[in-house]
């Protein structure tokens, strides 16, 4: 799972993934399938034959991977840290400083104990989500939305905690084997893990969704990549499932991980209508979608909400309790898309959880009546956000041109004034608490006008003809340094653009500053039809994922930078499996990308949230707060309330 | 007695005609509250003329290295601000800059130092402190009418907004007349097949929704301007002037000047354009009148939308929008330009309807 395309000044909503191959561009849609073709179920898998189980294990050296239960491995956590405050005396302060976000997030992040003392379990929570769900099937997963669903609903045989740390949830895995020459990924499912519907969860039906993922007929938006590096999966029994690699790479564990659909749900439908989504059958199945999570979907109104429920066979599969009971009977999450419109919400009550945006967390959430209910909290998010540069345009071909635009900038302003002094100044793709960073990573730029000048005239843009707009004669024309910024819609986007116009402005550059609506951006970006954009990267979980941003060629670069040593640098981050190494890999890519400067990267965002004062244990991690092991399994709310 | 000794003077002849004009001006005087509109409309007017004047932060006039210079033109068009400003690194720094690289300058300065388009930064004029912003820029003695979220001054941006509202509506309606009272004046004059053709063209134009085509403009180009707009607002909203101009058109053909001059030989477009257009303007001052109130609030709309001109637009939809995100707490980002738009409307409204009555006898109020 790579990185994820993110929308400035708002929450997830309108994130997108895109996958990485270029073969399997997400722009796709389901009308442009190949639907002449006979559908043949994971004909983009290369045949093998496997070879049985038992000449596997004969032959194969086994590394035992991780298996834990990841609320058992926060509570250790917290216990271990302690907390300087009460429940009760976090519950009273305000969010003013960093001290009391530390106080607040330690005291009222605290999950319960083991036994579920002291939780609510009759109590239901009312989220929000700006975006609706566009789709049921974990297959189709692309916004947060989709992404937070399937958390809620989903079944996982791997998992990461707030470290990004990968392991095998005790509640569905027994075991979770690597072969020592990182060929093989070996999972035993336990025996009782049940869809909805009551049938059991097999590793015949990881096999299955790898197959239908890799079926050229279904457009998946997103989880094709990292599967596609797979070279097969086989289910040896009902519980043994061995994931093959076409290779050794560093990147074999996050592409072991993909949406799990029921195979006797699909299996007979799928070659009728490869859409799962236009037949009648695949319809009802998108309101009424057989689940392996926790929570199952009950209700569904479109653009208004949709209601998730505990499924009393998650874990009392055959009338006995065998895992942790899921601390809420119901999760309502209420789609507003109009931030304002939500804060009132909660400020009334009617929702109990929002992320917020940075003028809200400044601006509208300090007084009384939003404390009477609410508190907020703040956590490291490994978010940036840049301008992209076409290189394809006679504008920023030249590095020297990219360096000026940086040179050029208003960062002071921006952060102080636009970005509310809430974010930190980005230092370039990779956030500076992730392992990725260089150890002597890059200051941020500063505005330097003179410097800007400096290489603009250097790379032949000059005021030639004195009208105070620098030109440069390109195929025997004076071309104008004249060029459109498409950016966000949101205040944000549009101050940050603006004021990039006014700064260039003054070294004689012309920059037209054009909002466009989030899909059109990321069209227009896809196709590469744009001088200058703004966009926001929210870091996956592994750095490969910001290859496809810039290596040549890749789906995501729509910037079309190339560097052939940074191409090769990708390729060697995904071969090395000493974490060092590999450190030192993607640093190396960080300098000479801050060199380049393919993007001006402008900062990094934070998670803003606010959470009802009825709910407890919520936690963070550089994903966010709910993607992560135990993640939004983790949030209860108490039976006092 | 001599006879003509018994004959009055008051009644030696007729009092001179005052004319169609002159008397639908006496009635339209006589109606207080339209001519107060009317006096708003010209204060706007003057305002959107002189808003680089009124609030900047470039100089009216100044001597600079012993050359006189307008440097606050460049609020109109960027190009009128001499480049050797932006060489010298003068822009958003004039009353530093110009005392340190010319001590012998000097400069008028615009009424109130404040930018629509900029945030007036600290010691930018020597010790006068920067714009706050956010929920801090409440209306003071510095910012009269507070600063919007980017610290920007809204009065500023309020005066210079004017030229948007105002330019917005006299441009549009000004197209939307010439098309308008062209195709209503061929139309009407012409008859026949003409008439019944674009007759069925303003039908089919009344059915284009302009909110759509401006929206499809928007998606469309890369740099939206104002002008755009006008343009758009102008070619869709001429339909009414024209059914109006069509209307009078036909009536005052059968009238005797018309025969007369036919009967003298004058070329029909000298009769239509020159005999008859000039009575049947009246009726038609109307709807444009009207029209320039909804041009206005069509582009507030659009900007407060967000679908308006490329920003920074300085326009009152814009400020609106920015105090919709804050309204709670940025009640000065609502108020002015919500009350600059209800005025401007209202007095065109107003302007409108004295007109009618001034231009229609019988509706004329018995004084």
């Amino acid at each position: 799972m790579a990185c994820a395309l993110v929308a400035v000044g708002r929450s997830f909503g309108d994130a997108k993934k895109v996958t990485g191959n270029a073969d399997t561009n997400s722009a796709e849609t389901a009308d442009e399938a190949p639907a002449e073709k006979p559908f043949q179920l994971g004909n983009l898998i290369t045949p093998f034959t496997p070879p049985p189980l038992e000449e596997i294990e004969k032959s194969v050296e086994w590394i035992d991977r991780p298996v834990l239960d990841g609320m058992e491995l926060l509570r250790k956590k917290q216990e271990a840290a302690g907390s300087s405050v009460t429940t009760e005396e976090a519950l009273t302060l305000r969010n003013d400083s960093p001290e009391h976000n530390e106080k607040i997030l330690t005291a009222l992040g605290r999950v319960p104990p083991a036994d579920g003392a002291g939780v609510d379990y009759n109590s239901s929570w009312v989220r929000h989500v700006p975006g609706d769900l566009k789709s049921s099937n974990p297959l189709f997963i692309s916004s947060i939305t989709e992404f937070e669903f399937r958390k809620m609903t989903g079944f996982e045989y791997l998992s990461y905690d707030e470290s990004i740390n990968y392991f095998a949830p005790a509640e569905y895995v027994v075991s979770w084997k690597s072969s020592k020459d990182g060929l093989m990924d070996k999972i035993v499912l336990r025996d009782d893990v049940v869809w909805s519907d009551g049938r059991p969860i097999t590793a015949d039906d990881i096999k299955f969704s790898f197959q239908v993922i890799m079926t050229d007929a279904v457009i998946v938006p997103a989880v094709r990549t990292g599967v596609d590096q797979l070279k097969w999966v086989e289910a040896f029994d009902d519980r043994t499932v061995v994931f093959f690699h076409k290779e050794p790479l560093a990147t074999n564990t996050v592409n072991i991980e993909f949406p799990v659909i029921p195979k006797h749900v699909y299996q007979k439908s799928i070659a009728e209508d490869p859409t799962m989504a236009r037949s009648a059958y695949h319809a009802k199945l998108e309101d009424h979608p057989i689940v392996g999570g926790p929570y199952e979907l009950v209700r569904r109104s479109r653009n208004q909400e949709f209601v998730v429920r505990r499924r009393e066979n998650f874990y009392k599969p055959h009338g006995k309790q065998v895992r942790a009971k899921p601390y809420f009977k119901e999760i309502r999450v209420k789609v507003i898309e109009d931030f304002n419109t939500a804060l009132v919400a909660l400020k009334g009550g009617q929702i109990e959880e929002m992320f917020i945006r940075p003028e809200q967390w400044v601006n509208q959430t300090n007084d009384a009546n939003f404390y009477k209910r609410n508190t907020k909290v703040t956590a490291v998010e490994w978010t940036e956000f840049h301008f992209i540069w076409n290189t394809e345009t006679p504008f920023f071909s030249d590095s020297r041109v990219r360096q000026a635009m940086s040179f050029a900038m208003d960062y002071e302003e921006l952060l102080k004034v636009v970005c509310q002094g809430l974010y930190q100044p980005a230092r370039g793709p990779y956030h500076p608490t992730s392992w990725m960073f260089p150890k002597n990573g890059p200051q941020p730029y500063q505005q330097d006008f003179v410097q800007a000048e400096k290489l603009l005239d250097e790379a032949g843009w000059t005021d030639s003809d004195g009208d105070g707009i620098r030109d440069k004669l390109i195929d025997g024309k004076r071309v104008p340094f004249e060029f459109t910024m498409l950016t966000y819609q949101t205040e944000t986007g549009v101050m940050a653009a603006t004021l990039m116009k006014m700064s260039l402005d003054q070294i004689g550059v012309i920059c037209h500053v054009k909002p466009t609506e989030f899909t059109v951006l990321i069209d227009r970006q896809q196709k590469h039809r744009f001088d200058a954009a703004m966009a926001g990267w929210g870091s996956g979980t592994d750095p490969d994922g910001s290859r496809n941003s810039y290596a040549t060629g890749e789906a995501r670069n729509s910037g079309l930078y190339s560097n052939r040593r940074v191409d090769e640098l990708f390729e060697k981050g995904l071969r090395e499996l000493d974490p060092e190494k590999r450190a030192a890999i993607y640093g190396e890519i960080h300098m000479i990308l801050w060199e380049d400067q393919p993007y001006t990267w402008l900062f990094y965002r934070n998670a803003f949230y606010a959470f009802s004062k009825k709910v407890r244990a919520y936690n963070f991690a550089p994903t966010g707060p709910y993607l992560f092991d135990p993640g939004i399994h983790s949030i209860y709310k108490p039976v006092s309330n | 007695m001599d006879e003509l000794e018994l004959i009055p003077p008051a009644i030696a002849g007729p009092p001179p005609a005052g004319g169609f004009w002159r008397e639908v001006w006496r009635h339209f005087r006589r109606r207080k509250l339209a001519m107060l509109a009317l006096s708003f409309v010209v204060f706007l007017c003057l305002v959107a003329l002189f808003a680089p004047m009124i609030a900047g932060t470039k100089p009216i006039i100044c001597k600079y290295k012993g050359r006189i210079y307008f440097p606050c033109m460049g609020y109109y068009v960027r190009s009128w601000e001499n480049p050797i400003f932006r060489q010298d690194r003068m822009l958003h720094h004039y009353p530093t800059r110009l005392k340190e690289l010319d001590p012998k300058s000097w400069a008028m300065w615009p009424l109130v130092y404040q930018d629509p388009y900029w945030r007036v930064r600290d010691n930018e004029w020597p010790g006068r402190p920067g714009n706050p912003w956010g929920i801090n820029g409440k209306p003071s003695r510095l910012n009269w009418f507070g600063t919007d979220q980017q610290g920007f001054d809204v009065f500023a941006q309020m005066v210079h907004g004017t030229q948007i509202a105002l330019s917005v509506g006299f441009v549009s309606m000004g197209i939307a007349s010439v098309i308008g009272i062209t195709v209503g004046a061929l139309a009407g004059y012409l008859g026949g097949w003409v008439d019944m053709l674009l007759s069925r063209i303003i039908e089919l134009v009344m059915c284009i929704p302009s909110l759509v085509l401006i929206l499809a403009l928007v998606a469309m180009l890369d740099n939206v301007t104002n002008y755009h707009l006008m343009a758009i607002v102008g070619i869709t909203s001429w339909t009414g002037i024209a059914r109006l101009a069509r209307a009078e058109f036909l009536k005052l053909k059968q009238m005797e000047f018309v025969t007369a001059a036919r009967a003298m030989g004058a070329s029909w477009p000298r009769i239509v354009f020159l005999h008859v257009l000039r009575n049947a303007l009246a009726p038609v001052l109307v709807p444009i009148t009207f029209g320039i109130a909804a041009a206005i609030l069509v582009e507030s709309g659009l900007s407060y939308l967000g679908f308006g001109a490329s920003p920074p637009n300085p326009s009152w939809g814009t400020l609106l929008k920015a105090g919709r995100s804050a309204i709670e707490q940025m009640w000065w980002l609502i108020l002015f330009p919500g009350l600059a738009i209800f005025l401007t409307v209202l007095a065109y409204n107003l302007i409108g309807e004295a007109l009618q009555e001034a231009t229609d006898p019988r509706l004329r109020q018995v004084t």
